[in-house]
């Protein structure tokens, strides 16, 4: 069933049939012919998109341009608001989560988001982490705290916090509050991790040490980061994908997306001609 | 001067007097009903308003067997008036929010909102106190809880929609279910609305006299039981305040004084709660 495991071919009606991605890794998620509507409002239109596992996938784009809708789904949080509606396929190792028959609950471990604004709940740093992790798992209290230090440690959060997981998560810094949006993210063990703009809400500081974060998750995580920022896809990312008006255009390594790009649009976008 | 500028502020300053002038006669009211309620009121306060029974005319007494009546219905209509309201303002800030089930609902309920109190103590009179063939504390709670129902239903389907879909997508994303999502995080999100719309509610509700006219009536004695009539505030006060006698009608005063704090103090409660919010 698995067709993404031959070579991977990226088709777009925009883009040549011929390109093909630097390494052959296998693909953790292929988007099918992938229509996305708000409403009567189209905004994505049947998009192709095969992302490699273990790799970081930047989507870039200008405003508007569905980058964020297509995060959105992938782990079909979208289903919050009636009015919208996918249409096409998403397959994850193969599975389309998009069937209706696919358990939501489970799509959502698999596949962990992080949003734009850091989303702390009203709880400790340790609930904050062992919220979710408790729910699923039953683990013992000594089990679940060395879960919630891992999680921390790996979010690069640990150091900071480790003395004092009982205060509010609210009393961190915004940095210091994504970094736990990932570590309680990454604490349930997802594959597949979605990185909304993760750091347009952080100063420079905070966001050179999310994407340091980045890259280091890449050895565990499959990883998809929608960004405003150019530097910040050529930096963390190994393919980008770009898009415009709810058309995927141009998908390849991101060296080559931003050294050598085949489409005009691409081009125009990245040296900054709109957008 | 220049003529217009001159016209423009003579007409600013009648507006502002004819403003003012509204704002002061309004107050007067109220003012003078506190006023009135406090002087009469407190020359009727003792302790043996807490814990002596009403009266027969012309003899000593207090109001115990009515501030009992009164807190005992009024805790039973917020216990079973809160929950289901609580659930139902669930229902339509989370569950139906935009369905017709839940577009009904909510019309419904503001009928119910503004339904005449006296209404639903007939309604509750052919109910539950003609089918039992007699007047009781239960009939009486069950009035208060119609009552105090819409107006918890309203204020939790607000205070829910106020927390930010953000954390319905953050509790999403990470797969936990909608009732987790609802209870530990929703909930504890919007307590301070929560509790201020039943405080608002039980404000409401403390006052009320048709309703349970018709369904609790009155009880001259001692009463814990809420199968059988029971005293309460507002029908003695329309009882005693209305008798020719002066021990009654001093009694009413007090009574009136003690309700009124009441409500103040809930008043001052919601003050307080919402202020902390805002602070935070």
């Amino acid at each position: 069933m698995n067709e993404a495991s031959a070579p991977n071919l990226v088709m777009s009606p925009a883009a040549p049939a011929d390109v093909e991605l630097p390494s052959r890794r296998q693909a953790k998620i292929d988007v099918r012919n992938l229509d996305f509507y708000y409403g009567d409002v189209q905004a994505l239109t049947s998009v192709n998109l095969s992302l490699e596992e273990k790799q970081v996938t930047a989507i870039i784009g200008p405003s508007g341009c569905g980058k964020s809708t297509l995060l959105r789904a992938m782990n079909r949080i979208y289903e919050l608001y009636p009015e919208q509606r996918a249409k096409g396929e998403i397959l994850i190792d193969g599975e389309n989560i998009l069937d209706r028959g696919y358990s939501l609950s489970a799509l959502r471990r698999r596949v962990g988001m992080v949003f734009q604004k850091p989303t702390p709940f009203a709880s400790s740093i340790r609930n904050n982490v062992g919220f979710a992790l408790n729910f699923f798992e039953r683990l013992s209290r000594s089990e679940a705290n060395n879960r919630i230090e891992n999680a921390l440690r790996q979010a690069a959060l640990w150091d900071e916090v480790k003395d004092r997981l009982s205060a509010s998560a609210l009393s961190l810094s915004g940095g210091q509050q994504q970094r736990l949006c990932i570590a309680r993210t990454i604490a349930i063990r997802p594959e597949i991790i979605l990185l909304d703009e993760p750091t347009s809400a952080l100063d420079p500081i905070a966001t050179a040490r999310i994407e340091e974060l980045i890259d280091e998750l890449r050895e565990q995580f499959t990883i998809v980061i929608v960004t405003h920022n150019m530097q910040q896809a050529a930096r963390v990312s190994q393919n980008t994908a770009f898009f415009h008006l709810g058309e995927m255009v141009e998908y390849g390594a991101t060296s080559t997306i931003f050294t050598n790009p085949l489409e005009e649009r691409t081009k125009d976008y990245i040296t900054g001609r709109y957008g | 001067m220049n003529r217009t500028i001159l016209r423009r502020r003579i007409v600013d300053i009648l507006a502002l007097v004819l403003a003012t002038a509204a704002t002061l006669f309004g107050l007067v009211w109220l003012v003078w009903i506190l006023f009135t309620t406090f002087v009469q009121g407190a020359k009727a306060v003792s302790p043996a308003l807490f814990t002596e029974m009403t009266p027969p005319p012309g003899s000593a007494g207090g109001l115990l067997n009515a501030f009992y009546g009164s807190a005992m219905m009024m805790l039973l209509a917020v216990a079973v008036g809160t929950p289901v309201g609580i659930a139902a303002g669930t229902y339509l800030a989370e569950h139906g929010r935009h369905s017709k089930l839940a577009a009904t609902v909510r019309f419904i309920n503001d009928i119910l909102l503004s339904a005449p109190s006296i209404v639903i103590g007939l309604f509750v009179y052919e109910i539950a106190v003609r089918t039992a063939g007699h007047f009781s504390g239960y009939a009486g709670a069950l009035a208060l809880a119609i009552i105090l129902l819409p107006i918890v239903v309203r204020t939790s389907e607000e205070s829910l929609r106020l927390v930010p879909n953000q954390m319905r997508e953050a509790a999403f994303a990470l797969g936990l279910p909608r009732w987790k999502l609802t209870i530990q995080l929703i909930y504890k999100a919007a307590m301070t609305g929560l509790v201020t719309g039943t405080l608002l509610a039980v404000a409401r509700i403390s006052g009320e006299t048709a309703p349970l006219l018709f369904t609790a009536l009155n009880n001259q004695f001692w009463n814990a039981n809420l199968a059988r009539p029971m005293a309460n505030i507002p029908v003695i006060l329309y009882k005693y305040a209305m008798s020719p006698y002066d021990n009654w009608i001093e009694l009413a005063w007090a009574g009136a004084l003690i309700l009124t704090l009441f409500v103040l103090l809930l008043n001052i409660g919601v003050r307080l709660l919402t202020h902390k919010v805002l602070k935070r």
